[in-house]
Formats: structure tokens, C-alpha cells, sequence
């Protein structure tokens, strides 16, 4: 092996030794002991990657991302299918069509999909960074802002120009959950849009049904082509009118 | 999976994909969001894994797919021959350079160099995977992710020079037709 096949291949060995037992890695490594230039370019090489790893291992993910993620993954792990037959599945299939028609016939206040999109918004009103871009969305506030205005229906909602043009798009459960800010009566409100088609499928109840928790309060609604969520920290009362 | 078994894995994955998605993506928002969708595509699908020891492979590969299918396709038609070589070699200096640096400049130099190396050489630092191990999760040969350590590595060494000298640390030039998302 020549000298700059051994960089070449040493280039690849894990800086932490995680690579040590690796035969691939022992002629280049039995070389560096006997050619001390080859050692010594290796010695540097190791320092510097050691350095830049370690540097990279002090990066921190932003707060609240774990939470977000096992709120998340709670939504997806809610849909998922057992391993079974496929005679299994249908007669698994047809029990969740019964179940499911009797759950979200009723649909009384607080039903689970609800509830997962008031705790999603909930969460996001306290620990996201909030604030949209755009024209679009510049207008929605405003209205929203307007004394008296009723809350967005789908005849409003251009959900495809706010996005592409800055609102705020948040990812919920995998699909795209736009966000805007507004104040009115001296409350801060968060107004939540996401596509009816996307991961609660069409859970939510037309609504509005009212969650209130510890970090605030949220109504939940749909239209029958989005589900909205107004989140605010001044209680339902405010919420209910607003609505 | 149970959820006290999710909640391990998310622990013992979640900040170095986070890592791995932000030298990806270059910005905190979309590396969140990466990270949080290749979970969620684990609760919904790679809970049939059997072997819970290569989930770690799996969710890197899955979030580096996801990175992939995010971004325009136009930028995955450059070949490695059109991208600029990098031929600096590692120096005594480099390595004290590098320790005086904050984390957030050293991430900004890693995430100017050009992504065909980037991903392969983030893998790396992180030392969560063997070559082997990146080469299975880029979908590349094994000589591939060696030929792009060597350059990628001479690139980031360059752009932490210029990051140590106070210029600003630019994105590596790209060949025609090859932009970034």
C-alpha cells in the first residue's frame, strides 16, 4: 500500500477510535508506525477531526423539540397497523370503520383528535417562535385583528399562496400547519390552519369544541376542508368570544 | 413500540440527527422539522423493525431521504467531477483554530461546504456510523463516502480558515444548474 492509499483510507477512521477493530483500517494503521511522516500527518489529522466532532457534539437541539417529537410520533403511532394476516386486518379494519363511525358520530367536546391538535397549538403558543411573512399573510391578520370579524372559513383561506408567500408553517405530524398572530380585545391570539386531509383525516368535529389546559386554553374547529385552532393564554371565556 | 421504549429512542437519537438535519437543511426551523418527521415516519412504519439496534441506520437514513425528497430534484443531477476539488491538507494550526472556535461558527463552516460532501462528512464527525454504515445510509459505494471525507474535509478546513481569519464563511461555489433548497 502506497502512502497516499494509507491517507486516503485513514481519512474514513472514526476520530474516537470507533473504527479500532475494523480490518480495513489495520494495514493504513500498521504503516503510520513505520513511516513517521505518515505518522505525523495522521496524528494531525485525528486532532483536527476530534476537534471539529467535538464541536459539533456541543450543538444542542432547540428546546421543546423532543416534546414536539413524541407528541408527533403519539398521532402517527395512533394510525398504525399491528403485523397481522391480512384476514386479520380486515376483520381489525372493519372493527375500527364500527368503532370509529360510533366515535366521531357523537363527537362531544374533547374527542381524541381535538385534543391532539389543542395540545399541538397549546404547546407551540408557549415555546414556538412565532411571526409570519407576506402579503397574505399580513391581510389574514389584519381582518383577524378586525372588531367583529368572524374566524376564517375555507372561502378565505388561500392555505397554498400563504404558505408559499412567509406565513408561518409549522409541521404537524407530517403535514403543513400554517400559524399567524393577532391581537384583539387586548388578548393575543393563535390562529392554526391545517388541510383536512391531513394526518386526523376528518376527526375533528365541526365545532368549535373548547380545550383548556395548563399552559392555556383552545378552540377547535373545522370547516369540512381545513381544522382550525385559535390558542390563547386568556382563557375560553375569551376564546368563546372571539367566536 | 411503547411509548416508554419511543420516548428511549428519541432520547438517545434526537440530537445528533438534530445535528445531522442542521447541516443538511442550514437553518434550526427545517432541521426541527426533519428530525420530527423521521419519528413520526417511525411511529408509523419502522415500529416493524425487529431489530431495535438498527433503528439508529434507519432513522439517519430516513431523515436523509426525507432531506432529499424536500429539496428540488434539479440539484441531484451534478456529478462529484463538476464540483470543486479541495486539496488543503490538515496542519498543526488547524487543529488549535479549531478548538478556539464556538460550535455555531464550526457548524457554519460545515454547512458551506457542498452538500454532496457534507452529508458524508457530518455522518463522520458525528461518529455514530462506521463508513460502511454512511455508505448504506447515503445509498452510495464505499469508495464514494472515502472519496468525499478526503475532499469534503479539505473544504471544511478551507472554510474554517476563512471563518478564522474573519471572513465570512460563503457557501462553495456550485456548478451550473446545481442550487441548494
Amino acid at each position: 500500500m502506497k502512502t497516499a492509499e494509507a491517507k486516503f483510507i485513514l481519512g474514513a477512521f472514526r476520530p474516537g477510535g470507533g473504527d479500532e477493530g475494523d480490518p480495513a483500517f489495520a494495514e493504513a494503521l500498521r504503516m503510520t508506525s513505520g513511516d513517521p511522516q505518515l505518522g505525523a500527518w495522521f496524528a494531525q489529522a485525528r486532532a483536527h477531526d476530534l476537534a471539529v466532532a467535538s464541536k459539533l457534539a456541543e450543538i444542542q437541539p432547540p428546546y421543546g423539540l423532543r416534546e414536539a417529537i413524541v407528541a408527533g410520533a403519539r398521532v402517527g403511532g395512533r394510525q398504525r397497523r399491528p403485523a397481522a394476516t391480512w384476514g386479520w386486518m380486515a376483520l381489525a379494519a372493519a372493527l375500527l370503520v364500527a368503532v370509529g363511525l360510533y366515535a366521531f358520530r357523537g363527537s362531544p367536546p374533547g374527542t381524541t383528535a381535538t385534543r391532539q391538535l389543542a395540545d399541538y397549538a397549546i404547546t407551540d403558543m408557549v415555546q414556538g417562535k412565532h411571526g409570519s411573512r407576506g402579503a397574505p399573510a399580513g391581510a389574514l391578520v389584519a381582518r383577524l385583528q378586525t372588531e367583529g370579524a368572524p374566524m376564517p372559513g375555507a372561502g378565505d383561506i388561500d392555505f397554498e399562496n400563504l404558505r408559499e408567500t412567509g406565513c408561518r408553517t409549522l409541521n404537524f405530524a407530517g403535514h403543513d400547519l400554517l400559524e399567524v398572530c393577532f391581537a384583539r380585545d387586548g388578548a393575543e391570539f393563535h390562529l392554526y390552519v391545517t388541510r383536512r386531509d391531513g394526518p386526523l383525516g376528518d376527526a375533528v368535529a365541526k365545532g368549535p369544541d373548547f380545550v383548556s389546559e395548563a399552559g392555556g386554553a383552545a378552540a377547535v374547529w373545522s370547516d369540512g376542508r381545513f381544522d382550525y385552532v385559535v390558542a390563547t393564554e386568556a382563557g375560553v371565556a375569551a376564546l368563546r368570544r372571539l367566536l | 413500540m411503547n411509548d416508554e421504549a419511543f420516548a428511549q429512542l428519541v432520547d438517545a437519537q434526537y440530537a445528533p440527527l438534530y445535528r445531522f438535519a442542521l447541516s443538511l437543511a442550514r437553518n434550526g426551523s427545517d432541521a426541527g422539522d426533519l428530525v420530527q418527521q423521521t419519528f413520526f415516519i417511525w411511529a408509523t412504519k419502522g415500529h416493524g423493525l425487529r431489530e431495535l439496534s438498527k433503528a439508529k441506520s434507519w432513522l439517519f437514513t430516513t431523515l436523509y431521504r426525507e432531506f432529499l425528497r424536500g429539496r428540488r430534484r434539479d440539484a441531484r443531477s451534478s456529478s462529484l467531477e463538476d464540483l470543486p476539488p479541495g486539496e488543503k491538507e490538515p496542519a498543526a494550526e488547524d487543529f488549535d483554530r479549531v478548538s478556539k472556535m464556538d460550535a455555531a461558527t464550526v457548524m457554519s463552516a460545515l454547512q458551506s461546504v457542498d452538500e454532496a460532501f457534507r452529508a458524508p462528512l457530518t455522518l463522520f464527525y458525528l461518529e455514530d456510523l462506521s463508513y460502511q454504515e454512511i455508505a448504506a445510509t447515503l445509498d452510495v459505494p464505499v469508495g464514494t463516502v472515502m472519496s468525499r471525507l478526503s475532499r469534503g474535509k479539505a473544504q471544511l478546513r478551507t472554510a474554517l480558515s476563512s471563518a478564522d481569519s474573519g471572513g465570512k464563511v460563503l457557501p462553495f461555489p456550485q456548478p451550473k444548474g446545481h442550487r441548494h433548497s
